[in-house]
């Protein structure tokens, strides 16, 4: 058995009252890639930003490699989803690249030609070098997310959680994203992504984990994503044919 | 130009450059109309810290009114919270009813406070140069202006350090939140800067012009620029422009200054919003009609590469196969012409090389939706730009 990276205990995240995650025990381990599944309003969304510590649990725990989030924030990169932000922000692409290289740097540090130069190759692994300077407004929605992604690239984690990545995108994105989540994995990184197609589950990642307000299930995608657990998460008889 | 004159110009423009910086963080995080709740709910602030000061430029009071503005905030925050409300309900619950404590306060004590509601609206720019700082017993210059000066040069450090906090925060505060920089204190950092500034501003221009000068110069920016930088420079410059033409404006017609500099920021918005190159509204305009036509040019290009009957593509019968008016089909024509895209023989038209790649081109874009492969056409066509 590999290291575990993330371990979450007896998590339990309200709103107004209102539990949207409830009691839940998940545990990711290292290297693997996993899909976070389940419907509108499962909860998909509130366990990854309780884990990144952007919410606030009621109850519960959890830990990256053993310690607290906050101890462990440069092992950890983000990439939200595409709508939680304002695209008509006044900034180029290889500024919002330039953000994720902050939290290295702390505050009050200004980035320097370092991150920059990170900035550039993480803009260029996404194939968004000749956009640099674009502003990004000026980008389609396809573009967008890889400039999200490249951001996460240039922090230079060990875990990566990922905001429906694939939401909208063009297939030049879709086969961009994918190459990217091969490359990480065969670095070893974790990549935690909350995923929406379930036929493609099987061929992008090898873990997937089953959510509706309450865990239904983890493990291998060869072993659980199954028609049974299908059915459980998203109500009776749900089928989807599974090429295995 | 008389000492007094200059020194009300430099006061407006300090006013105004305090204002712009955080309201152009305001703005960008739609949240305008907190500087409004800000600007009317220290009025009790004011008044209470003069109850007990007796000064109307005391730091005390200044920092007695601040904390109401961050009061506002909280209870704005709190309301909303309840999810009863929306926020902007919320701001208007919350602003008039500390604000009307303050005007029942002034009236409760009008003999003796030397406060005025009037006054408390639009200020008294023009009283400002009489209220002198001494130091030393010697003149050092109106109060006012080492009020607003010494806000303003806070203001800049706190920029010039926490640029990055805040411009991040404000474009994406779930990343800002997991990297570690709190979105809830640089939130709170920026209402206690506005908060500041508004009282700052308060005794010299008034309630209403703070709001106008917070807003309007960065609204005015965001439509000229795509660069937080430059936003932050051009609402600056906008302010002191305004400030500076407002006072003259107000001299030549004899009226309130903090009216004219209000009336002077009405009109470069008014101007920017026309005019601005990309996001003004004639440019809108020209643009949406560009893209109506070069939707026209893209259908009359598919016509012709879809039919090789010549009856089909005789120019005097065009308008009847396509189903368009004369006009229509002439401005369409005349567009094909001057790219090259179709040649014109013995009155029959049809595509050239160029006119056909173009078409494939485009329609596989509609289709697939790829952007790689319009880059270069872009520049030539308002339909590619998104």
């Amino acid at each position: 058995m590999s290291k575990i990276a993330v371990k979450v205990d007896d998590l339990t995240v309200a709103y107004n009252y209102k539990p949207v995650l409830w009691d839940i025990d998940l545990e990711i381990p290292e290297g693997v890639l996993m899909a976070i599944v389940g419907p509108n309003g499962a909860g998909k969304s509130t366990l990854i930003k309780s884990i990144l510590g952007i919410l606030n649990p009621i109850a519960g725990s959890i830990t990256i490699y053993g310690k607290s989030y906050a101890k462990q924030r440069s092992l950890v990169a983000y990439v939200p989803q595409k709508g939680s932000v304002d695209w008509d922000f006044p900034t180029t692409a290889l500024d919002v690249v330039m953000m994720g290289t902050y939290g290295g740097l702390g505050w009050i540090k200004r980035p320097g030609q370092k991150e920059k130069k990170a900035a550039l190759e993480a803009l260029e692994k996404v194939g968004m070098l000749p956009f640099k300077n674009r502003q990004i407004s000026q980008l389609s929605g396809g573009q967008q997310q890889r400039i999200f992604l490249a951001r996460a690239l240039v922090q230079d984690a060990s875990i990566y959680f990922m905001d429906e990545p694939f939401q909208g995108v063009d297939a030049t994105t879709e086969i961009a994203i994918i190459n990217i989540l091969k490359e990480l994995r065969k670095a070893s990184k974790t990549v935690v992504v909350v995923h929406h197609d379930l036929q493609t589950v099987p061929e992008y990642f090898d873990w997937v984990t089953f959510l509706n307000v309450k865990k239904i299930a983890t493990g291998p995608v060869k072993d659980i994503f199954n028609d049974d657990n299908l059915t459980k998460t998203y109500g009776i008889n749900y089928k989807v044919s599974i090429q295995k | 130009m008389s000492s007094a004159q200059i020194e009300i110009q430099l006061i407006a423009s300090l006013v105004a450059i305090a204002c712009a910086i955080p309201g152009t963080f305001l703005v960008l995080r739609k949240m305008a109309m907190i500087s409004d709740a800000i600007s009317h709910s220290i009025l009790p602030g004011i008044v209470l810290g003069f109850f007990i000061t007796q000064d109307l430029n005391s730091p005390l009071l200044i920092f007695l009114a601040a904390l109401t503005g961050i009061v506002t905030v909280v209870l704005v925050e709190q309301i909303q919270k309840t999810g009863l409300v929306k926020e902007d309900t919320a701001i208007g619950l919350v602003f008039p009813a500390l604000f009307s404590i303050g005007v029942i306060l002034i009236a409760k004590n009008a003999n003796d406070v030397h406060l005025d509601v009037d006054a408390v609206l639009l200020g008294e720019l023009a009283f400002a140069p009489f209220d002198r700082m001494l130091l030393f017993g010697v003149d050092a210059g109106p109060k006012s202006l080492w009020i607003i000066g010494t806000i303003l040069i806070i203001t800049l450090i706190l920029l010039f350090m926490f640029f990055k906090e805040l411009k991040l925060s404000t474009f994406d505060s779930g990343l800002a939140a997991s990297l570690g920089f709190s979105p809830v204190v640089v939130h709170y950092g920026l209402m206690t800067v506005s908060s500041v500034t508004t009282v700052g501003a308060f005794d010299a221009v008034g309630a209403i012009l703070v709001v106008a000068l917070m807003v309007a110069p960065a609204a005015a920016a965001y439509l000229l620029t795509s660069d937080l930088k430059k936003m932050l420079l051009l609402a600056i410059l906008f302010g002191i422009f305004s400030a500076i033409s407002g006072y003259w404006v107000a001299h030549w017609l004899d009226a309130s200054i903090a009216g004219s500099i209000t009336s002077m920021l009405g009109v470069l918005f008014l101007v920017v919003y026309l005019f601005a190159p990309n996001k003004g509204l004639i440019a809108v305009i020209y643009r949406e009609k560009q893209q109506r036509i070069e939707v026209s040019l893209l259908t009359f290009l598919l016509h012709l590469k879809n039919h090789v009957e010549l009856e089909e593509r005789h120019v005097n019968h065009l308008n009847e196969h396509i189903n368009w008016q004369n006009l229509r089909s002439k401005i369409v024509l005349d567009l094909a012409l001057k790219n090259n895209m179709i040649e014109i023989d013995n009155n029959i038209v049809s595509l050239t090389e160029k006119g056909d790649l173009f078409t494939s081109q485009a329609i596989d874009y509609i289709i697939t939706n790829e952007d790689t492969q319009i880059e270069d056409m872009k520049a030539d066509f308002f339909l590619f730009r998104g």
